[in-house]
């Protein structure tokens, strides 16, 4: 009895180590089929020059939410287009290299950028003292002007006063509900906060009804509006204006200098401007 | 509508791919894993099966979005990277190894008693009696349950859709935002699921009517 359940013992163990040597080959196998997705590991690169590591590669990996027009949006192409992947583009070739991007919901892209698996998230991350905590940013690359939205048949909510007892959506994760939740909750007064992982899905409930406003800047709204038709308007003045900048991960000084170098270039050769112009039909107000 | 959606197929296709790429690896890894769990959990020493009866606990008592962001962001915490579509396999090996395991153990111990006795009165190990007289005729038993959490599986990639893998939910989640239509793309996906698993249900029927023939 005894040899028998030593045996046993044995057999399991070395399954077990089995298991776990197979278990670590999964972990190198499908990677190489990742080329598309673009995320793969790259803690190799956490330590020592970024630029460096970025060069070496060749290819900047970049999230962006792939949701979001006019900036990161799949185009009749199937590709990622848009302001933001115009920029990225643009830096990517001014510091030598390719931009791969991956299409990740908001809310994760900042923890996956903490986590190295991308170089730089260029998905409209306004720049926050909050987020300056954690990540680094670029200088700005857009200002936008965020305005309260509601549906064409609400009238009585033009301001942000006019938001008590009602449900405001917002995007996961994003500047404006820490806004909405940190500024305009314990000013206004109580109403419900629905969050959302893309802008769309946002506009969608503002139009059937299942929520009452949301706020978002202009850009991003004309071309959904323009698209579907949706019945909503934007109202009221500006609440507030915003920087979205390249972001970063804190322990890299050569890629943001590399990188507010092509900005700034860019913006001085026109390169920008025509960018700008491509996506907004009208001049960049700086 | 409909046009809309002939012409997304092949964008949509790319997404099956990955769906099916993740099921059929985490599948397969499930099974290995669920297998060494249930013996463990049947015939391990004491600490073995206290772990092996943990590991099933903590697995099946934690969401499996939970699971998929503990590998994605929580182990590289302390230093651990996976690329998303690594940690999304890893994640869901680990989730279906313990449902299996519990799938295989029920199977294991509803094998007659006396196949184990007869075994050993003809002088084999137990090891042996294991491989050659228990597992044979567990797994004929356990093939309806693994259906359940194949299938199962198959859905529950959508669910690694957050932390980027382009697999068919994120395909269709960019389709929605670039038509700005839902719809047509969640009807289209919700076939291409379907079928799928139709598929699987398919290949483990075959299984199951082959390994009746076989006794």
């Amino acid at each position: 009895m005894k040899t028998r359940k030593r045996g046993f013992l044995v057999t399991t163990l070395m399954a077990l180590a089995m298991f776990s040597l197979v278990l670590s080959a999964c972990g190198t196998k499908p990677e190489a089929a990742n080329s598309s997705n673009g995320a793969g590991s790259s803690n190799e690169a956490a330590a020592g020059n970024q630029l460096e590591a970025i060069k070496k590669a060749g290819v900047i990996k970049v999230g962006m939410m792939g949701t979001y027009q006019p900036y990161n949006f799949l185009n009749d192409k199937k590709e990622l287009d848009g302001f933001d992947v115009d920029i990225a583009n643009e830096l990517a070739k001014r510091i030598g290299v390719k931009a791969e991007f991956t299409a990740q919901e908001f809310s994760g892209l900042i923890p996956s950028l903490q986590k190295k698996k991308f170089d730089a998230v260029i998905s409209q991350v306004t720049i926050t003292p909050d987020r300056e905590k954690v990540i680094d940013f670029t200088e700005p690359y857009i200002t936008n002007n965020v305005k309260i939205i509601v549906n064409n048949k609400t009238n009585d909510i033009t301001k942000l006063e006019d938001f008590k007892g009602k449900t405001i959506g917002v995007g996961l994760g994003t500047n404006d509900e820490s806004y909405l939740r940190n500024e305009v909750l314990p000013k206004v007064g109580d109403f419900e906060i629905k969050t959302y992982d893309d802008v769309i899905t946002s506009l969608k409930d503002l139009n059937s009804g299942r929520i009452d406003a949301t706020i978002n800047n202009l850009y991003a709204l004309k071309p959904i509006v323009d698209k579907n038709g949706f019945q909503i308007k934007a109202v009221g003045e500006p609440i507030k204006s915003d920087q979205a900048g390249v972001a970063i991960n804190k322990d890299t000084p050569e890629l943001k200098a590399a990188l507010n170098k092509a900005l700034k270039e860019m913006k001085e050769d026109g390169t920008y401007k025509t960018i700008f112009k491509k996506w907004f039909g009208e001049e960049p107000k700086e | 509508m409909l046009e809309l959606m002939w012409e997304n197929v092949p964008f949509l296709l790319k997404g099956a791919y990955y769906t099916l790429y993740i099921t059929i690896v985490s599948m397969l890894f499930g099974l290995m894993i669920g297998l060494v769990v249930a013996v463990a959990r049947l015939k391990g020493n004491r600490p073995v099966r206290w772990l092996a009866r943990s590991y099933v606990s903590i697995i099946r008592g934690t969401p499996v979005l939970v699971q998929i962001a503990v590998i994605y962001y929580g182990l590289d915490d302390y230093g651990i990277s996976f690329g998303s579509l690594t940690a999304a396999c890893l994640a869901l090996s680990i989730n279906t190894g313990a449902y299996l395991s519990e799938t295989f153990r029920g199977a294991i111990l509803a094998v007659p008693k006396g196949q184990t006795e007869a075994a050993y009165a003809t002088g084999m190990s137990p090891g042996q009696t294991m491989w050659r007289i228990i597992l044979p005729q567990a797994v004929r038993i356990a093939i309806p349950p693994m259906g359940n959490t194949f299938v199962g599986m198959l859905k529950e990639t959508s669910l690694v859709s957050v932390i980027g893998v382009s697999e068919l939910m994120r395909q269709a989640q960019l389709l929605q935002a670039q038509y700005l239509r839902y719809m047509p793309f969640l009807l289209e996906i919700g076939i291409m699921y379907w079928i799928m698993s139709i598929g699987f249900s398919a290949i483990l029927e075959r299984v199951e009517k082959r390994l009746a023939r076989a006794y």
